[in-house]
């Protein structure tokens, strides 16, 4: 049985720029250092960490965060925004992509390492399972995010988040939404669309024992046994290269390499009802979307039909194609693909256009 | 056109096996990512590129692509001087995922070593169906095993 490290830490939540070095160094070590693949399990102080091509500024309220002493940062990897805090498990894993047991390709990448933190889910007793572009759910719900980087040679960077307990309130002081009408509604909003193990299970858990479940499920998959470690001599310089030039550098925090972020909201009459649509776009990219309103429909369709969207293109033609793709009759009752296209583009027609009235 | 197990792989051009492709032209090389990685990677969000009048080497890591949470890189298929960017991936990186090897062109190249590093690409079927089908197959073994 060949051997991994493990570096864990379940018992004081790192700063955002020590974290985040580690984990940068993982897939470095393996590809530079000849280590053997290297799992990291930590937990964060309270902060938001934006994916590495997100607008920062567009993303968060920065006020806010100083304000309320919320570190924020950018991590290498892709994807939006999270919010970590000593109650989500923080992973990072550094692997060769050929690895034994490492299906091919992106797609195969991540459908194994969702694979290794669903059984760690169901060993504690929730249920979920892998949606792509929303990554893990239970009942629609989404539990954990994903996002990954090839970093050096054949060496990726997986990053996960699994959410054990969650300030749903602190999210929405410190992120930017669309010019939202949801402030009396906007907990329900996200409420609706995200749930975690301790509302799962009706109890609370250790993280250690949150911790245990993805070691066991990790032994698992690869066939391998962890291996208690810290970063050697070398790894730490290289944590402390990272630390200092990288996430301790506001050119790096704040850089400018993203593409262009808009927000909007449209709205539309319909037969079924009033949609709200509130949209946000990464360039030409659906990054997030919110479909509500006062239709009849169910969370999981709402969810399934907003996954469908995120991280595509927002062109018309696209939009009808990947809504199509997962549309049965009556999934939103009394609307059609047509209408819901309609709406969401109303939404993306004021946000690329943002002076023009909402309506 | 060359399909390739349902993958668009043109027989002009010559491809770097981190799946970027090279086209020849007259005194420069065009630039771009092929039809398997357009595929697997899905929507593409960002392309961060170097800047014109970088030199890079053959299979340096020139850029990097996003694509949902994916950061995918951009090896250099040949050495030589970054002499024009797709200013149209600005607007729309969209067109890489639309026509990898039309309009979705990444950057050119001023080759510095053409002659000796060409022979270094895959050129031909005979060097690209092996290719595809070890990628595929990968996928395939380990989805059975799981």
């Amino acid at each position: 049985m060949g051997a991994w490290r493990l570096f864990k830490n379940a018992e004081y939540p790192a700063s955002t720029a020590l974290g985040l070095s580690i984990d940068d160094t993982l897939p470095l070590s393996l590809s530079a250092h000849g280590s053997l693949p290297i799992l990291h399990l930590y937990t964060f102080r309270p902060s938001a960490i934006v994916g590495k091509y997100q607008d920062i500024e567009a993303a968060l309220r920065l006020d806010r965060c100083r304000e309320r002493g919320i570190e924020f940062n950018r991590r290498s990897t892709g994807g939006g925004t999270v919010i970590m805090g000593p109650r989500v498990v923080a992973l990072g894993l550094g692997i060769d992509i050929d690895q034994p047991g490492m299906r091919g390709g992106i797609r195969g990448i991540f459908e194994t390492l969702s694979t290794v933190l669903l059984r760690a889910l169901q060993d504690l007793g929730v249920k979920a399972a892998f949606v792509p572009k929303n990554d893990l759910v239970v009942e629609g719900k989404k539990i954990a995010g994903l996002s990954a980087a090839l970093e050096a040679e054949r060496a990726i960077l997986f990053h996960a988040s699994l959410l054990v307990d969650f300030d749903i309130p602190l999210m929405l002081d410190i992120m930017n939404q669309p010019p939202l009408k949801i402030s009396d509604k906007g907990y329900n909003c996200f409420s609706d669309r995200m749930t975690t193990i301790t509302e799962q299970l009706g109890r609370d858990i250790e993280m250690e024992a949150a911790f245990g479940a993805i070691e066991d499920s990790f032994r698992r998959a690869f066939g391998v046994s962890l291996e208690i470690d810290e970063p050697d001599e070398w790894e730490n310089r290289q944590i402390r290269d990272f630390s200092q030039n990288r996430y301790n550098n506001p050119e790096w925090i704040f850089s400018h390499k993203h593409p262009r972020s808009h927000m909007g909201t449209g709205m539309l009459k319909t037969r079924g009802g009033l949609l709200e649509i509130y949209l946000s776009l990464a360039g030409n990219t659906i990054e997030h979307i919110m479909i509500t309103g006062d239709f009849f429909s169910t969370t999981r369709d709402i969810n399934l039909l907003e996954s469908s969207l995120k991280w595509t293109s927002s062109k018309p033609e696209k939009i009808e194609e990947h809504l199509s793709g997962v549309w049965r009759d009556e999934m939103i009752y009394g609307l059609d693909v047509p209408t819901l296209t309609e709406a969401i583009l109303k939404a993306r027609e004021n946000a690329l256009n943002p002076l023009q009235k909402i309506m | 056109m060359a399909d390739i197990k349902g993958y668009d792989m043109p027989d002009d051009l010559y491809y770097h096996e981190e799946h970027s492709w090279a086209r020849v032209e007259e005194n420069r090389v065009v630039v771009g990512m092929n039809d398997m990685f357009q595929k697997e990677a899905g929507d593409i969000v960002f392309v961060d590129l170097p800047d014109e009048g970088d030199e890079v080497e053959q299979g340096e890591v020139c850029g990097k692509i996003q694509s949902r949470k994916w950061i995918g890189k951009l090896c250099a298929p040949l050495s030589g001087e970054i002499i024009e960017l797709n200013e149209e991936l600005e607007d729309d990186t969209g067109l890489i995922n639309q026509d990898p090897y039309g309009k979705g062109w990444i950057l050119a190249i001023e080759p510095s070593d053409l002659e000796g590093e060409l022979g270094n690409l895959m050129h031909g079927q005979d060097q690209l169906i092996p290719f595809i089908e070890q990628e595929i197959k990968k996928t395939e073994e380990e989805r059975a095993k799981a």
